[in-house]
């Protein structure tokens, strides 16, 4: 499972990730992090097992949590050229064997280099 | 080549509902199991089909006179700036004509893609005012079902193929090929190969003025040659148009590039009639048979280095070799789309609802597309270097500063003894290292340097000093050999002349 936290100015100099997985014994992967004085905000991986138990852990210190789908495909718009495939850092981004693309949600990190590659603006980083 | 059947008699077929129509990928597997003679007794029509990003598209409107008329002289529609240089109530959209804000998110593409989509477009148009036309300006909304023509004319479409696109720089590129990131990671292509429809018809013993076609999911007709129509290098174009009214908004798409412009995504298929065996040999051609090459858009100049020549069934595998690496590569046009296309294109043949047509005219096969002529030479790197002060990276910072001082420049570039590119230090940084008693050069020199190679054109080396946020850049061959230095000093002297 995959989360992003999101952290307020007081709490930006606690060791509050260290914190959690001392406290749950969870191997949080840490994908990106993005911390300066004012805020943070840093997209995690977790194993489903103890999602559940890390997700209370960060939000009773305070920590704003958000689960679920970070970059989508807007069927609507998509023209399945594939273009997006090549751009992909950790090969996320698939074609299947009808030529439809497709996201691995498990795989994507969230960087975003895919959305200003789209010809029909079709991916989207969701907030 | 014996006729075999005429367009007559096949439409003749079509109107019974009995005749044999396949896509050019069927056709090509056809023709693989059972020949081309049987596959020419058998099939009677192969359709093609393209989805492409096709930049010379645009709209010839017209809106009907207004009470009081106008003669519109600025008009734009959406906030998109359309020409306005013909009778007084017509315009025409080009597609790559962007909204002056939502630059790069909105153009003429997208208005085009939601007029078929029936949505209200905003007109704001206005005029000097003459004596037959007072009125001097005119706000209005209105849908495709309220003008009186809409007429996709599109002067340059359906390459025949086109080349595939990588970047040798060492930062990502935006180009009209898509995002290309740096040292050649990546690889990105146009054309839908064996279903391409100029490819299926190479000579154009078929294609003609007046053929009719697919087009954005309504009836269009091929005009003529397409602009850059270049068939001796297999590099032709056809003109078309056809009635915007009938079209359908997935056949037609608005295209963002990323710091590059706006175009549009159009949907073309051409059905081949099979009027001799060797139309169906054409037909029949396959991936692997169309060559293109790999070009490196890192080069911002015409003659692009061709990396090597690859093929459709390479470039669709999702693989490309290019020395001991594979590349990923993928089309900017959509083959999921091309195919439909085509399909749809067969189906209505087999419906009875589209006939074929016999060309009036048939294009040119014997012209080639030349560069542009060029009066005043444009100048580059190799034009405006200068030759560069050097200094070793075991030199100390006290040298350095009294080597800047001597030779009156702002800008020390460190080599080795081969005198290939180590690093470069400005006067800041020396001054700043001797402000603060910092002897070792290797403490303050800039290891990663933006550098141009001696062929960039000089509005190439603006760019990177605007984006770079730089003042200098050392021109250096392939291996990193300096060569001399473009300053802005240079280049604002360069102006200045």
């Amino acid at each position: 499972m995959k989360a992003r936290l999101r952290f307020d100015k007081e709490r930006t100099s606690e060791p509050i990730i260290a914190s959690v997985i001392l406290r749950t014994k969870a191997p949080i992967n840490i994908l990106s992090a993005e911390v300066d004085e004012s805020a943070g905000e840093v997209l995690i991986e977790v194993p489903d097992d103890k999602a559940e138990s890390t997700i209370s852990a960060f939000k009773q210190m305070g920590v704003d949590v958000h689960v679920g789908r970070f970059i989508e495909i807007l069927r609507e718009k998509c023209i399945d050229c594939g273009h997006c495939i090549t751009v992909c850092p950790v090969d996320a981004i698939s074609a299947q064997s009808d030529l439809t693309v497709e996201i691995d949600q498990n795989k994507c990190v969230n960087c975003g280099a895919c959305v200003d590659a789209c010809p029909t603006r079709a991916i989207k980083l969701s907030e | 080549m014996k006729d075999i059947r005429t367009i007559e008699e096949i439409n003749e077929k079509i109107s019974k509902g009995t005749i044999n129509v396949v896509t050019a990928e069927e056709m090509t597997e056809i023709v693989k199991s059972n020949g081309i003679e049987v596959a020419a007794k058998d099939v009677d029509i192969v359709t093609t089909g393209t989805f492409g990003a096709m930049c010379s598209s645009g709209l010839f409107l017209n809106f009907g006179h207004a009470d009081p008329p106008i003669k519109m002289e600025h008009v734009t529609l959406n906030g998109v700036e359309a020409y306005h240089g013909n009778a007084a109530v017509d315009v025409y959209l080009g597609v790559t004509k962007m909204h002056p804000e939502g630059k790069f998110d909105y153009g003429g593409g997208h208005v085009i893609e939601d007029l078929v989509a029936g949505k209200e477009i905003e007109l704001d148009a206005t005029a000097y005012g003459t004596d037959c036309y007072p009125r001097k300006s005119v706000k209005t909304t209105f849908t495709l079902q309220d003008v009186n023509q809409a007429i996709l004319c599109n002067p340059r479409n359906a390459y025949q193929r086109y080349n595939a696109a990588t970047n040798g720089r060492d930062d990502v590129i935006y180009t009209y090929m898509g995002k290309l990131l740096p040292n050649y990671s990546n690889v990105s292509y146009s054309g839908a190969g064996e279903l391409n429809p100029l490819t299926n018809d190479p000579d154009y013993e078929t294609i003609g003025v007046g053929t009719r076609i697919f087009l954005g999911g309504g009836i269009g007709y091929v005009t003529g040659h397409g602009t850059q129509h270049d068939p001796v290098n297999r590099f032709g174009t056809i003109m078309v148009q056809g009635d915007l009214k009938q079209m359908d908004p997935k056949f037609l798409r608005g295209a963002t590039y990323t710091n590059y412009g706006t175009s549009l995504y159009v949907g073309l298929g051409i059905p081949i009639p099979i009027l001799n065996e060797g139309l169906a040999k054409k037909t029949s051609i396959s991936d692997e048979e169309i060559k293109t090459n790999l070009l490196d858009y890192g080069i911002p100049r015409r003659g692009r280095p061709s990396l090597k020549e690859t093929d459709y069934e390479e470039l669709k595998s999702g693989k490309l070799r290019l020395k001991d690496r594979e590349i990923p590569a993928q089309p900017l046009s959509s083959l999921k789309i091309a195919r439909e296309v085509a399909s749809i294109l067969k189906k209505w043949i087999d419906d009875g609802k589209f006939l074929l047509s016999s060309p009036t005219q048939r294009l040119s096969v014997n012209e080639v597309c030349r560069p542009m002529k060029i009066s005043k030479e444009a100048v580059f790197a190799q034009n405006v270097m200068i030759p560069t002060v050097t200094c070793n990276i075991d030199e100390n910072t006290e040298t350095v500063a009294r080597r800047i001082i001597e030779k009156n420049v702002n800008h020390v570039v460190v080599v080795d003894n081969g005198g290939i590119l180590k690093g470069i230090v400005t006067s800041f940084d020396i001054t700043k290292a001797v402000a603060k008693r910092e002897e070792k050069l290797s403490n303050v020199v800039t290891r990663q340097v933006v550098t141009v190679s001696p062929e960039d054109p000089i509005d190439s080396c603006v760019r990177k000093l605007k984006k770079h946020d730089i003042s200098a850049l050392p021109v250096v061959d392939s291996g990193k050999k300096i060569l001399g230095i473009v300053t802005s000093e240079q280049i604002s002297r360069l102006l200045g002349e």
